[in-house]
């Protein structure tokens, strides 16, 4: 018995001791499998395939990445899938606070981010929170207040009760103790035309979505859903200078693998995404899509996944959304 | 720039030679595209569009927009030959293009779609250019009221896809409100009939659905009666292919139908091709003199949604080029591909990028001269496709179905279901089912379910929403009106009898 501890840690040992050698050694030896949630065009696709020709355009890869969709449940088929590819170090994908949220609130959602190995964090997406050019609220305490007078009567158009536009309502809420009807549509197209066409009062919106509308006139900014304000959005104060320090609800996007990655194999894709962050057709998708750069190692975005587990629970919770786990 | 300084513009960008080149080959490709089931203009212009990124934005989006309506041309190519919808738009063609079919008129069937494609894709193209300002404030002005109602219009035209026994078509439909139930609720993130299910959490895909209950259900239908193994009659000579005068003459009012409608429905961001295609058919069944030959193959029943699909392509792109707001899927690529090459789709697009703006609209015109010289002369040729004796077409059907089904998100479960549903419309042949009211109640019972809740969640539960608006209420007495249609002929007959 103690022989065989004593073999099994000498040979542990020794493994630690050839390891860091084999961690660089670790290459793809055929194409690399990326797995997106949404369809073609998706938000999440769309990310993919940026990093993708990124890394392409700047040669960082040996081999063919082949963007692959799996496409269904809101992010569950894509994690079961991955899930599936224990071990398989040819099979990465990208992950959104879907993959968090989701397993909370579906029984079917089996497949947490804890349940995966996360190689990194890349970017969080802002948000602006809108309403209509002739709309009488200038800025967002009028909103608030106006919100808080008319119980009820006030109308947000938004995607479904666990994305982020969701979650930023219930925190506006529970601050203000005002009370207003979310209107779920299902595509980006309706919410705003919901806006434009006078529908509803207000929309929380993604820039990039937003910047155009913005600079023709038609929708107002009253404040930036950020921890500092973006450049593009100089003027537009953040929900905590406009004097509503609320906890902004991240909307994170991220690589992650398998479970259980070798960490020679881990070693690979942390320097590739790094690699990746730095090439100039990423930094473009970044300017052009008006995200933030994020870049977190594998341990810290594991941490801040844990901590937005936390918190999304608690606001899911606080909106009357039924958890499962 | 007014709008003939801007057409007049936008040709001379448009017929440079590398757009002219571009232009076609997106057509062509869309036509490929529209006839291969499963595989969708979507997904395709996702895959092409890394190979863009070197183009100028002019050629990009002419030729990517190019495959987005060559699709909708394509789409009616095997709906109308092998009862197998080729794309979502074309799946009420099936009903009516496929009797043609099988009564020897499948190259005046191909020859209607393609003609009716042209004459209300023109429409849409024309309207687009002169009124794109004005129709995307209307188009705005469409709320969650006015969609339910519309919808409600859609599901009402039921009465006249029942066929024979008005209680078999309901019961048809309520099955298909049932399946496009299945899968997440939107608005509470709940899963319904999913059974545990992971494949089922984002519901049924319309595809499969129309694939199995018409395409498999067909090949099970003939094997199991033993005089169907003769080939389908295909009559010699090439004048005998294309569609004579008295066919083309029957669509009158279906061309100018399929136009409006079309173009009123693709313009509106909570709709789609799919849902204009069905209310077109069922708005031509409604004033038809003869409304008892549909679904035996009259060439209205598909020129009708064809126009529809195509003069959609306008009106879809309407709140894309004006506001920058995408009303489906293949718009919400266009939108990306046009940020991505630094285009800035939106109300400034029109001053501020005259070449893309004026240069696509300009190529809508060429594409569609192209799309109708590149698909009538076909016309002949893939009617020939039926003399394949029916041992070797049934099995390739079945082939080209299973890759459809599974082409659409790469799952095996697609297949299961796709045999399924084949069993579940082999079943309904059987029992004298008829199977469009099923389809029509999966394409409107989810739309229609959300505008309700919607709507309901706007008015803090006041149904009075529905009828106090205009549009809406307007669109809601039509449908009632429309209900009391089937009794029309009772009712003609009994002051007959009393006189």
């Amino acid at each position: 018995m103690n022989r065989r501890i004593l073999l099994t840690t000498a040979l542990a040992m020794g493994a630690a001791l050839v390891a860091p050698a084999a961690h660089a050694q670790w290459k793809p030896t055929r194409p690399i499998e990326l797995v997106v949630h949404s369809g073609p065009g998706g938000g999440n696709d769309v990310m993919g395939r940026a990093l993708v020709s990124a890394i392409d355009e700047a040669k960082l890869s040996p081999v063919r990445i082949q963007v692959s969709n799996k496409v269904g449940g809101g992010g569950a088929t894509a994690a079961s899938y991955l899930s599936e590819k224990k071990g398989d170090p040819h099979v990465i994908g990208i992950f959104t606070s879907v993959w968090v949220t989701n397993p909370l609130v579906q029984q079917e959602a089996n497949v947490s981010m804890r349940d995966l190995t996360p190689i990194s964090l890349m970017v969080l997406e802002p948000a602006l929170i809108v309403v209509r050019a002739d709309s009488p609220y200038k800025a967002m305490a009028e909103l608030m207040d106006a919100a808080k007078a008319n119980p009820g009567k006030m109308k947000q158009s938004g995607g479904s009760p666990l994305a982020r536009d969701a979650l930023v309502r219930t925190v506006l809420q529970a601050k203000t103790g005002g009370r207003w009807a979310f209107i779920s549509f299902p595509s980006g197209g309706e919410r705003i035309s919901a806006l434009l066409g006078g529908h509803v009062d207000m929309m929380v919106i993604e820039p990039q979505e937003a910047g155009e509308l913005i600079r023709s006139g038609k929708i107002r900014a009253l404040a930036q859903v950020t921890d500092a304000r973006l450049p593009d959005f100089k003027d537009i104060p953040t929900l905590k200078e406009a004097g509503f320090d609320v906890p902004n609800p991240p909307q994170p996007r991220g690589v992650v693998g398998p479970p259980g990655m070798a960490p020679d194999v881990l070693a690979y894709y942390v320097d590739l995404i790094a690699r990746a962050n730095k090439s100039a057709g990423w930094q473009k998708f970044l300017r052009d899509g008006i995200l933030e750069e994020n870049l977190l190692g594998p341990k810290e975005t594991a941490e801040f996944l844990a901590k937005t587990e936390t918190q999304m629970r608690g606001i899911l919770t606080e909106s009357g959304v039924k958890l499962v786990r | 720039m007014d709008i003939f300084a801007g057409l007049a513009h936008g040709f001379s960008v448009a017929l440079m030679p590398s757009n002219l080149l571009w232009c076609l080959v997106g057509c062509f490709l869309g036509t490929i595209v529209g006839i291969l089931p499963g595989l969708g203009p979507a997904a395709t212009i996702a895959m092409l569009l890394p190979m863009t990124y070197s183009m100028s934005p002019t050629s990009g989006i002419i030729m990517l927009t190019g495959i987005y309506y060559g699709a909708k041309y394509g789409g009616s190519t095997t709906s109308i030959l092998l009862n197998m919808p080729g794309e979502s738009s074309s799946v009420v063609t099936c009903i009516d293009g496929y009797q043609m079919a099988r009564k020897g008129r499948a190259g005046a069937a191909l020859g209607i779609a393609a003609i009716a494609s042209f004459i209300a894709g023109s429409f849409g193209i024309i309207a687009l250019s002169v009124m794109a300002p004005p129709i995307a404030v209307f188009a705005l002005s469409f709320s969650s009221p006015e969609y339910f109602a519309l919808m409600a219009l859609g599901l009402a035209l039921v009465v006249l896809l029942a066929g024979d026994s008005l209680v078999k078509g309901l019961i048809a439909l309520l099955v298909g409100l049932w399946l496009t139930s299945i899968g997440t609720d939107l608005f509470t993130s709940q899963s319904r009939f999913t059974f545990g299910q992971t494949s089922l959490l984002s519901g049924l895909d319309f595809m499969i659905v129309a694939i199995g209950v018409f395409a498999i259900t067909e090949v099970l239908s003939s094997i199991s009666d033993q005089e169907e193994t003769q080939v389908l009659p295909v009559p010699k000579g090439f004048r005998n292919l294309l569609p004579n005068w008295e066919e083309l003459k029957a669509c009158r009012f279906a061309f100018a139908n399929g136009s409006i409608v079309g173009f009123i429905i693709g313009v509106l961001p909570g709709a789609g091709a799919s849902i204009a295609s069905f209310i077109s058919y069922g708005i031509e069944r409604a004033f038809s003199r003869h409304p008892e030959k549909f679904g035996t193959g009259v060439p209205e029943g598909v020129a009708a949604p064809e126009g529809a699909n195509n003069a959609d392509t306008g009106g879809a792109l309407i709140p894309l080029l004006t506001l920058g707001i995408p009303g489906g899927g293949t718009t919400a690529i266009l939108l990306s591909a046009l940020v991505l090459w630094g285009v800035k789709p939106g109300p400034l697009m029109m001053t501020e990028s005259p070449d893309v703006f004026w240069g696509l609209v300009a190529s809508l015109y060429i594409g569609n001269v192209m799309l109708l010289i590149l698909n009538l002369p076909m016309v002949p040729l893939f009617a020939q496709i039926l003399r394949i004796p029916v041992y070797i077409l049934h099995p390739l059907i079945f082939g080209v179905s299973v890759i459809g089904a599974y082409s659409v998100a790469g799952r095996v479960f697609d297949i299961l279901m796709l045999a399924g549903f084949g069993a579940l419309g082999f079943a309904m042949a059987r029992l004298k089912f008829p199977v469009a009211p099923l389809v029509l109640g999966f394409v409107l019972g989810d739309a229609m379910e959300r505008a309700l809740r919607q709507s309901l969640m706007m008015s803090q539960g006041d149904l009075s929403i529905l009828i106090s608006r205009p549009i809406s209420a307007g669109m809601l007495i039509f449908a009632v009106g429309v209900l009391f249609l089937p009794l029309l002929p009772r009712f003609r007959r009994l002051k007959e009898a009393a006189s």
